[in-house]
Parts: structure tokens; C-alpha cells; sequence
């Protein structure tokens, strides 16, 4: 339980404005300066959907809108309200497959790292190698054979393409298998010995235990599922089955259409919000959890 | 799991709990299996092969020919993976160095401490593959976001054409690296909280500096993290959407339809990828501090 102790780690002392001296000024200046470049991603983004059409082909490349306009929803609404699929379908289909696959995932993860953690089977060194190999592998690479499997088990087409393959990946173990290797053994050889069963021990015992754990997985999952691009546009042909992240790009006319331009800033805007609200509202709990309980290895 | 059958109730502890750690890992090994190891398996296999017929993925065993045309005579393959090996070799240490002064540098007492956390984690939540891509890629005949803004444009003027350039590839490099670092800021901070407060209160008692704190203590005590974040880096730069040589290896399988080529090219890519971490990991063992605690 070191990682509940350090979390209530008491302040030595309290920190008052007065303390500020010219080392920590230029601190703050250089902490600032590196918080606006961290933050351009964003504000560029915010500010190329606001951007009129003439504005986004300048030469040199502008950062700030000087004319904003919210011409740019607008068009994308029109070409939305032009399409023969309700626009609320998409966002149905991105949040139903998301969420599915975020808790299916959590789930399978968890128990699968929870058995290999805290039992050590035979041929556990094995899988963990399995596990680390596979953390190199990027998902386009194996996206043919993939393919292939998807198709022979007669998914495509079908939401299942879009949940089933991404429910076992080896991120997720690594990063729970990692947090379940400092759960303490005596908590659960504790609830065995009052006899609980090995289900019950994982889901009240280990599971409320690896909550940080699993929170920061659904937010980096949530992330990683929302905005994937691949496997609808592999997986997926029928127009009423797309994803909201497809179907905006489509719309739109996709990255390199220069007529749309000013629309694909503004679709890739609001691809990008459910991830942040996701993100602000686990904020707390995967800021704590990344730095407190730490995935040491 | 057929020897638990025979022994029934005498099966031994062992057993037992490997059993039942093989019922948690089914779901999760079936799909694994299905969706990465059978993948992979058929990846290497098309690789050395030639497809026939795309009905049940018939293929005639063509030995080296695939890995031959891509080195020989596929004009593309060889220069984007110099581009990608090299931007990894250079963009590696200097994320480990950015993030972990960043890290240090946040891990401070100081007032917003929370605000500077969260905002250097924002670049992760948007560089997951294609919008970072967008918008790395936005600007016209190919410029990226960060060219003109950088280097403001009478600073420019003073230095000369040949320093402006090198100066602005640098800060471009930077800015890159720094957005991708979120996640390397984040476990150093995990490591650096690890660190026991009593050895600076000793240091500090026996008249030590900040500077030789450093050196001498946390940066010895943080050397395993150091390492999984050299290995963490390497393998998010290789895996990266932005990556050209990813890029071309989707062109390759769904542009070109050239399905045997494209495998090739993924073997050799995940080969390096391989190679490197094992030598990163090799030379940086010896002088990973190991506190003793087994995992």
C-alpha cells in the first residue's frame, strides 16, 4: 500500500507568493514558455477551424485566426444534413463501439493480467513475452492478416469488426500487469481464506484495489478507440455502420481536398472533443494515478 | 490440465492455482491469439511467399525474393527507413532528456504545480494517430505547423539563411519531441516520487549542492525508469502514425495491393525495432541501479 501512504504525504510547508525570488521567476518563465508550445496542437486546432479558406493557404502557414468565422461548421452541416445517414447515427455509432470496447477490454485485461500476476502459471514468462513483443508491433502492420481473420469469421461489416479485435490488447495488460504486481498477495490470501471464491477475490478484492489502474486505461483507451481511423475504413463499408471520425473525414472531402479545407479543420475540432471532456473528467484520478502508484517496472 | 482429471481432489496447490490463472487468461488468450499471434504468423509466412489464390489465402514458397525486391529495387523503402531509423536515433535521447528536466522541474514544490502537469499530458490526448498527423502535415507543400512561427522573422534576418535553418530544424525537432513526450513526463515524475526524501535531507546535511544532488542521487536512483522510457520511446516513435515508414507500409498493403512486399518491409521494421531496444537495454543494464526489491 505504498501508493496510498505517499498520496497523503503531509506539505511541509505552505507555499505563498512572496517566495518568489528570480531563479523561480525564470522558472515559471521557461515552465510557461514550454506549456505554449505543449498547448499549440491544441490552439492550432481551435484556431484552424475558425479560419476562413483564404486564411488556411497563406504562405508563410498562419497560427492565429485573424478573421474568424464559423463558416467552416456551417459547411460541415450542410454537407451533414446533405448526406442520406442521420448525423446523430455516426456519433451513436462511435459511442456505442467506444464504450463497448473500453469495458470489454477493461475486463478481459484485467482478469487476463490478474491470472497471470497473482498465480504465476505454468508458462506465465512465456505470455509476458508474448505480451512485450507484441507492445512493438504497430496495428497497420498486421492489418492484411487481420483482415483476413475478420473476414473469415464473417464480422465485417458488422459492429463486432469494430469491437472484437481490439478487445485483447497487450497495452493494456502491461500497463495493469505492471499495477497488479504490487497489489499485496495477503489481502487476497486473506479473503481466500474466508473462503471466497477465485471470481469473487478478483472482482471485490483486486479489481476495486487496481482502480487507478483501470480509470487511466479507459481514458488512454477512450482516446485510442475514439479517434482510430483504420478499422472503420478497413472494416466498414455500409454508410450507416461508419464511425464519427470516417464519416467526418468523408464528408468533408479529407485531409489534401483543398476546396474543404476550412471543413475538415473544423470535423477534426469536434472529433477531438468527447476526448477532451473524457480526459477532464478522469483528470484527477490519472494525474494521481500516473504519478503516485507509478508503473515501475 | 489432463494429470488434474486423474489426481482430483489431491491436485496439487500449484496446479490448482495455475488452473484457475488459465480460466482468467482464456478470454484474453483466445483473443490474442486470433487478432495478434495468428496475424503475425501469416505476416511472416507472406513474407517468404507468393499469394496464388485469395481464397484461403493460398501461397507458393518464394524464399528471400520479397526481402530482395525491397531492398534492390523498391526505390522508396531503403531512404524512408534511414529517415525513420536516424529521426528515431536522434529524437530518443533528446526526449529522454527533455522530459526528465521537465520533470524534475515540475516535480518542485511551486504554486500551479497541478496545472503544469496536466498541460504537458494535453499533446497525448491528440496525438494519437491521424489528427496529429493533420495537423503536422497542414500547411502548404508540406511546411508544418511549427515553420514560421518559430524563428521570428527579423531574428532571421540577422543571423543569415544557413543559421536561420539550422536553428529552425532544431526548434521543429524540439517542438515534436516535446509533444510527444507526455507520457515519458508522466513516469518520471512516477519515478522521481519514488526517490526517499531522507537521502537528499543526508546529502543535504553533509553540504551538498542541488547540482551534485543531481547527479549523485537521482539520477542514479532513476535509471530503471530511465531505461523503460528509452525502451517506451523507441517503441512509440516506431509505432507512431506520423511515422513515414508506417505510412508507406499502409500504402504498400492497401494502395499497391502488394501484400507480400508489405510484410517484408513490416519484418524488417519490427526486426530493427527489436534490435534496437535489446541494445539499448544491453548497454544501459550495467548501470541500472537495482534498489533489490524483487518484482
Amino acid at each position: 500500500m505504498t501508493a496510498q501512504s505517499s498520496t497523503y504525504r503531509p506539505r511541509r510547508f505552505r507555499l505563498k507568493w512572496r517566495h518568489l525570488t528570480f531563479s523561480r521567476f525564470m522558472l515559471y518563465l521557461l515552465l510557461t514558455l514550454l506549456v505554449v508550445i505543449a498547448g499549440l496542437p491544441l490552439f492550432a486546432m481551435v484556431c484552424r477551424s475558425l479560419m476562413p479558406l483564404d486564411e488556411l493557404y497563406i504562405y508563410p502557414p498562419r497560427l492565429i485566426v485573424h478573421r474568424p468565422t464559423l463558416r467552416n461548421f456551417s459547411d460541415l452541416l450542410t454537407s451533414l444534413s446533405s448526406s442520406t445517414v442521420p448525423f446523430t447515427r455516426y456519433i451513436f455509432n462511435s459511442l456505442f463501439t467506444t464504450v463497448v470496447t473500453v469495458l470489454l477490454s477493461i475486463l478481459v485485461c484485467c482478469m487476463g493480467a490478474y491470472g497471470l500476476s497473482k498465480h504465476h502459471p505454468a508458462g506465465s514468462n512465456a505470455i509476458f513475452a508474448v505480451v512485450l513483443a507484441a507492445l512493438m508491433f504497430s496495428t497497420h502492420v498486421t492489418q492484411i492478416p487481420n483482415y483476413l481473420v475478420v473476414n473469415a469469421l464473417g464480422l465485417v461489416n458488422t459492429y463486432l469488426a469494430l469491437i472484437i479485435p481490439k478487445i485483447a490488447v497487450a497495452y493494456n495488460f502491461f500497463l495493469v500487469k505492471q499495477f497488479c504486481d504490487q497489489l499485496p498477495d495477503s489481502i487476497l490470501e486473506a479473503a481466500r481464506i474466508d473462503g471466497a471464491k477465485e471470481f469473487r477475490v478478483f472482482w471485490t478484492i483486486a479489481m476495486p484495489l487496481l482502480k487507478p489502474a483501470w480509470t487511466t486505461l479507459a481514458v488512454f483507451s477512450f482516446v485510442s478507440n475514439w479517434n482510430d481511423y483504420f478499422s472503420p475504413l478497413i472494416f466498414i463499408s455500409s454508410n450507416a455502420l461508419k464511425t464519427m471520425p470516417l464519416a467526418l473525414q468523408t464528408l468533408s472531402g479529407g485531409a489534401g481536398v483543398v476546396a474543404r479545407a476550412g471543413t475538415v479543420g473544423a470535423a477534426t475540432f469536434l472529433t477531438t472533443v468527447p476526448c477532451i471532456v473524457v480526459f477532464a473528467i478522469m483528470r484527477g484520478k490519472v494525474m494521481e494515478t500516473m504519478s503516485f502508484s507509478g508503473i515501475k517496472s | 490440465m489432463s494429470a488434474s482429471r486423474k489426481k482430483g481432489k489431491k491436485m496439487g496447490i500449484d496446479r490448482k492455482r495455475s488452473l484457475e490463472a488459465y480460466i482468467f487468461l482464456i478470454p484474453w488468450l483466445i483473443g490474442i491469439i486470433v487478432f495478434f499471434a495468428y496475424p503475425i504468423f501469416t505476416s511472416v509466412r507472406l513474407s517468404f511467399s507468393k499469394i496464388t489464390s485469395f481464397k484461403g489465402l493460398i501461397t507458393e514458397w518464394v524464399g528471400l525474393t520479397n526481402y530482395e525486391y525491397i531492398f534492390f529495387y523498391d526505390i522508396n523503402f531503403v531512404p524512408t527507413f534511414l529517415k525513420v531509423v536516424t529521426d528515431t536515433l536522434l529524437n530518443t535521447p533528446l526526449c529522454i532528456v527533455f522530459s526528465l528536466v521537465i520533470a524534475i522541474l515540475i516535480n518542485r514544490k511551486m504554486v500551479g504545480r497541478g496545472f503544469f502537469r496536466t498541460a504537458f499530458f494535453i499533446p497525448v490526448l491528440l496525438g494519437s494517430g491521424y489528427i496529429m498527423k493533420q495537423l503536422l502535415g497542414m500547411g502548404v507543400d508540406g511546411t508544418t505547423i511549427t515553420t514560421g512561427i518559430m524563428v521570428p522573422k527579423l531574428i532571421a534576418d540577422l543571423l543569415g539563411t544557413s543559421i536561420t535553418t539550422v536553428v529552425q530544424s532544431f526548434l521543429d525537432r524540439i517542438t515534436v519531441v516535446l509533444w510527444k513526450s507526455g507520457v515519458q513526463i508522466v513516469l518520471f515524475l512516477a519515478g522521481l516520487q519514488g526517490i526517499s526524501g531522507s537521502l537528499y535531507e543526508a546529502a543535504r546535511v553533509d553540504g551538498a549542492t542541488e547540482w551534485e544532488m543531481f547527479w549523485k542521487i537521482t539520477l542514479p536512483m532513476i535509471t530503471p525508469i530511465i531505461l523503460m522510457n528509452v525502451v517506451y520511446t523507441i517503441v512509440a516513435f516506431f509505432t507512431d502514425g506520423t511515422n513515414p515508414m508506417v505510412d508507406y507500409i499502409y500504402k504498400m498493403n492497401f494502395t499497391n495491393q502488394m501484400y507480400e512486399n508489405a510484410a517484408a518491409m513490416s519484418w524488417v521494421y519490427f526486426v530493427f525495432a527489436l534490435i534496437l531496444c535489446m541494445t539499448a537495454i544491453l548497454l544501459m543494464r550495467r548501470h541500472v541501479y537495482d534498489s533489490g526489491t524483487k518484482n
